[in-house]
């Protein structure tokens, strides 16, 4: 009986090539849309899972909350915490472990002591403890001699790169940072789905810093991770901890120090606190993906219970036949579905291939290896299998319970009235889907014009043809600091040379307490960029009152912005020329107010911003070139780079890619959405097709008789397009505040954003509507010039 | 009013021309009622089709009230359609979506006519067909009589000089048949109009004055009918 049904369906599908291929088109394309955005899922969802007694597993993170009602977190924690924890904790927690990022030079040298290979890479000082919380894969060696100094475990990308391969890796020797190292062992690769990435890892006990007893430092390099005892509650924690902050936070400061547990499985999605592997996927991002995966299936779905419905009446007469033969409606019902199922599984197969085709494009916008091997991941299979009966259910159903439903005698007769299978739903449904629709087109045009207005925003500073180079510092390379700047002055396309800590935007913040013009705190953070007498000009910088500093070592003169004059309440930048502010101890002059400019994100409002120079603290070597011969400067530069500090590794970044990078997600989201909705408007208008056509086709007989009563095609394409026209206004009408909410909760992400005006929803009503009516006409029209007397000539 | 010459109608079919009209050629004047009639096949639909201007001929010329229409542009066709002929069909072919009073509103609309003489007409309409009763019902709660009642209705609201009419009485039973042929015949003695029909039926082709008997494609009698 299948077989024959199946038979049957594929015959059918073939005598209706038309509407088949329309409906395999909609259903592949929102199929392939829909797995896609599943192994997106799946993989962000696998993220830190492979850990045994992960359940038990948290991170301890860092919280301020400020007077002022801000709060402040940080996935550091103080250095001192980790022992004091281990100590105050032990009832409760099983282990405890710091861990520590760094960066650093490797240098590996061969038998004969000569260097072999000499690369920055990033590394970790971890405690052995570590190891025990988080059961990697050990491929040799084991890490209890990582509680002493001076031993490194690799990983086996690592240990193959640097000694060709792991096996000989054991008891070598890796220079990091100038010291010695010995290979103590060797760990399998750390899956990309990991928080942290850990490649090298060094004894803690090697880790230098003159913060390790200070509780008033955090920074973020700085993680602790837990794991409890075995049946011991977190919240368990709660009380021990109150306690635990009382006794070791006895310093004043501006905000009040507190620490969270995060559980493991919370990392890779709190967007709160950031990890070492610098990837997190908001859980909010997350769904709302699926839900567009979810609408974009019901759209496909939609459009084949539509043409189902509205191909009904063509199929009553096989189905009076058929029941009057003593076919149950059971069996009518299994017979039509095996058409959906059948429909369904060539669109999967056909939309498995526009995943593959897709799926390279898809890893380039996340910078993820996502994979869609069903052998690598069961689910996958599973999900497909889910989706198949799915749709066949979801589009299939309905329109088989419809036409298995018709009078045998109606049916034989042809008198099925051309209505049935629900109309009004029909119409219900196209509204639907085309409400969804534009709140997608709505949405992409607001996403395009807030990145538009982010794109052309005037920063207050001029980030381009900037280059940031990396400058070591340390109480040697300090002092080479002046001749390489001189030099790099005299390199030929270079305009300005600046060293500081920071450009003035950039990820990487610091707030410290600082009075103004008295003994007492502010109440409020500044953040202080070290920078020379250089910087306003390199930047282009402008000052609204005073001076520049003048060239000093230390700080002896500061600049402020004018966000932090207008926080002190302090109207006239005139005002603050020469009084005294003091920050850690460091009393001086402000001698020059600096206009206001965007310092980090557009998500962020302007900080208060504090200049002084220090050298101690520059980090950097901001370099303005000319932007004719910007390659050939690089490299000069790069050569003097290498010349002066010959033991560190170059690396170079241009002030405006990172810049660029603050908008990253963004710029995922309006891909994604500008290819979603594209999706969804093909989807759905092609399913607007197949209505048109099969409404011309229905109607002929009445456009042939409208036509001899003295009807003019204008007046035939106008009555068929109405309805049509109708119900695409109407699903407007619909989406409009759908979108309104949806995008305007979104743009209350940006503390710089543009106004909502009606112009992109006037915008997406335009288009639909032109997109409509051109659908529609172009198949309406044929109806309406078709032949007259074919629609009247038989009976 | 109508003058039809060499008028020649074929289909090919791979190469081999299969004729349906030949040479026919023929005139009719204002105020005739003619019946066409001949065996199933012989063309007869055809020919009130090319009248209709619902097919072209393949050859020859066609005046329709001294204009030639052998070819004409959609617009002045459709202009035609409003003013001048209307059309009654074996199968009524009313429209399903739309009451009798809709149904034979519609030609007025196209032709623009005022809401007031709209109604006035359609009144007079159905008061004449005796059907005001029905003017809110759907084709398909009618019987067939009454329908081919309201498709002819539908055909004179335009008030056109010429009716064509293809087996109007072909889906009917007797009684009725003959009540829409004395209508046809009333219509033409009384206003005048031009009344063309095909038929099969010899009894039918008695009410008018005229008989245009085709078979092959080829007119082989034109006879008037003594009343």
């Amino acid at each position: 009986m299948f077989k024959l049904n199946l038979k049957i369906a594929w015959r059918n599908l073939w005598k209706n090539k038309g509407y088949t291929l329309i409906n395999i088109l909609g259903l592949s394309i929102g199929m392939a849309s829909c797995i896609l955005i599943f192994i997106f899922i799946r993989y962000q969802m696998s993220f830190d899972k492979d850990f045994k007694d992960s359940d038990r597993i948290y991170r301890v993170v860092s919280s301020w909350d400020y007077s002022d009602g801000n709060q402040f977190f940080s996935q550091g924690v103080p250095l001192p915490l980790t022992p004091a924890m281990r100590n105050d904790f032990s009832p409760y927690i099983e282990k405890i472990a710091a861990i520590e990022q760094s960066t650093g030079v490797i240098q590996i040298n061969d038998a004969a002591g000569k260097e072999r290979l000499k690369t920055q890479e990033d590394a970790f000082y971890i405690e052995p403890d570590f190891f025990g919380i988080f059961d990697y894969k050990w491929l040799s060696g084991d890490y209890a001699a990582l509680k002493d100094p001076g031993n490194i475990v690799l990983s086996k990308e690592m240990a193959d790169k640097f000694f060709g391969s792991w096996k000989n890796a054991l008891g070598k020797s890796v220079n990091y940072d100038m010291a010695s190292y010995i290979v103590i062992g060797v760990i399998d690769d750390v899956a990309e789905n990991n928080s942290v990435p850990l490649k090298i890892m060094l004894s803690y006990k090697s880790f230098k810093s003159k913060n390790l007893d200070r509780w008033g430092s955090v920074g973020s390099s700085s993680e602790s991770y837990i794991k409890l005892k075995p049946n011991v509650n977190i919240e368990a924690l709660n009380t021990p901890l109150q306690a635990f902050l009382k006794k070791y936070y006895t310093e004043k400061a501006p905000g009040k120090e507190g620490h969270l547990f995060q559980p493991l499985n919370d990392i890779h999605y709190n967007s709160k606190f950031g990890n070492f592997s610098g990837r997190i996927m908001p859980k909010k991002q997350i769904y709302g993906l699926a839900v567009i995966g979810f609408f974009l299936i019901i759209t496909a779905s939609i459009n084949f219970i539509n043409l189902a419905t509205a191909q009904a009446v063509s199929r009553s007469k096989e189905v009076g036949i058929r029941k009057v033969m003593g076919s149950q409606r059971g069996q009518l019902v299994a017979q039509f579905l095996t058409e959906t199922l059948t429909i369904v599984l060539v669109s999967l197969l056909l939309g498995s291939v526009l995943t593959e085709i897709a799926l390279p494009g898809m890893q380039n916008l996340f910078g993820s290896k996502i994979s869609f091997s069903i052998f690598e991941h069961p689910i996958i299979l599973a999900f497909l299998l889910f989706l198949a009966v799915f749709v066949s259910l979801l589009a299939g159903f309905y329109p088989a319970i419809v036409i298995s439903g018709f009078n045998p005698v109606l049916a034989i007769k042809n008198k099925v009235s051309a209505n049935t299978g629900g109309l009004g739903l029909r119409k219900v449904l196209v509204v639907f889907q085309f409400a969804i629709t534009v709140t997608l087109i709505i949405g992409t045009l607001v996403i395009l014009q807030q990145m538009k207005y982010v794109r052309e925003q005037p920063l207050g500073f001029n980030p381009t043809a900037i280059a940031m180079v990396d400058l070591p510092n340390d109480s040697l390379t300090m002092q080479r600091f002046d001749t390489f700047k001189s030099q790099l002055k005299q390199v030929p396309g270079v305009e300005e040379v600046s060293l500081c800590r920071t450009p003035p935007s950039s990820q990487n913040n610091n707030g410290s307490s600082f009075s103004y013009n008295s003994s007492k705190d502010a109440d409020f953070q500044v953040n202080t960029k070290n920078a020379d007498e250089d910087y306003l000009k390199t930047f282009d910088l402008k000052l609204v009152a005073g001076r520049n500093i003048v060239k000093s070592d230390t700080i002896n003169e500061y600049l402020v912005n004018e966000t932090l004059l207008k926080k002190l309440n302090v109207n006239n930048p005139q005002e603050a020329i020469g009084k005294i502010l003091s920050m850690g101890g460091m009393k001086a002059p402000i001698v020059g107010v600096i206009q206001d400019f965007k310092n980090r994100s557009l998500h962020e409002s302007i900080d208060p911003i504090l200049v002084g120079s220090s050298r101690a603290r520059y980090f950097n070597a901001a370099i303005k070139l000319n932007s004719a011969q910007m390659l050939t400067t690089m490299k000069n530069v790069q050569k003097i780079w290498q010349r002066t500090f010959p033991e560190s590794v170059y690396s170079e970044l241009f002030l405006n890619e990172q810049i660029k990078n603050y908008y990253q997600g963004e710029q995922v989201m309006g891909t994604l959405f500008k290819v979603f909705a594209g999706v969804i408007i093909f989807i759905s208008f092609i399913g607007l097709f197949g209505l048109i056509s099969f409404v011309a086709t229905q109607r002929t007989k009445e456009v042939a008789i409208r036509k001899v009563l003295g009807a003019s095609t204008i007046e035939l394409v106008k009555m068929l397009n109405g309805s049509f026209i109708v119900m695409v206004f109407i699903a407007n009408l619909v989406a409009w505040p759908l979108a309104y909410l949806f995008v305007s909760k979104w743009l209350n992400g940006f503390a710089y954003r543009i106004d909502l005006s009606i112009w992109p929803f006037m915008l997406a009503m335009l288009i639909s509507m032109t997109i409509t009516l051109i659908t529609v006409s172009f198949r309406s029209y044929r109806a309406a010039a078709a032949n007259t007397i074919d629609a009247l000539k038989y009976e | 009013m109508i003058q039809l010459t060499n008028i020649e109608k074929y289909y090919a079919n791979k190469g081999v021309k299969n004729y349906v009209l030949r040479l026919v050629t023929t005139t009719i004047n204002q105020g005739e009622f003619v019946s066409i009639m001949g065996p199933s096949g012989a063309g007869k639909s055809t020919l009130l089709n090319i009248i209709g201007m619902l097919e072209e001929p393949t050859y020859g010329t066609y005046h329709f009230m001294g204009e030639d229409v052998t070819s004409l542009s959609e617009r002045k066709r459709i202009e035609l359609y409003r003013n001048h002929i209307g059309f009654v069909f074996q199968a009524y072919h009313l429209i399903d979506e739309m009451t009798v009073y809709e149904n034979i509103e519609a030609p007025l609309l196209y032709k623009k006519v005022g809401s007031a003489e709209r109604a006035s007409r359609i009144a007079d309409l159905l008061d004449r067909f005796n059907i005001v009763a029905k003017k809110d019902l759907f084709p398909n709660q009618l019987s067939g009589g009454q329908q081919q009642l309201v498709g002819i209705a539908r055909a004179l609201a335009a008030q056109p000089s010429i009716i064509l009419a293809d087996e109007p009485t072909g889906n009917l039973q007797s009684a009725q048949a003959e009540e829409i042929m004395s209508l046809f015949k009333k219509l033409n003695e009384e206003e005048g109009i031009t009344i063309i029909q095909v038929t099969h039926s010899e009894k039918n082709a008695q009410y008018g004055n005229r008989i245009l008997h085709i078979a092959d494609g080829v007119v082989k009698e034109d006879v008037a009918v003594l009343s």
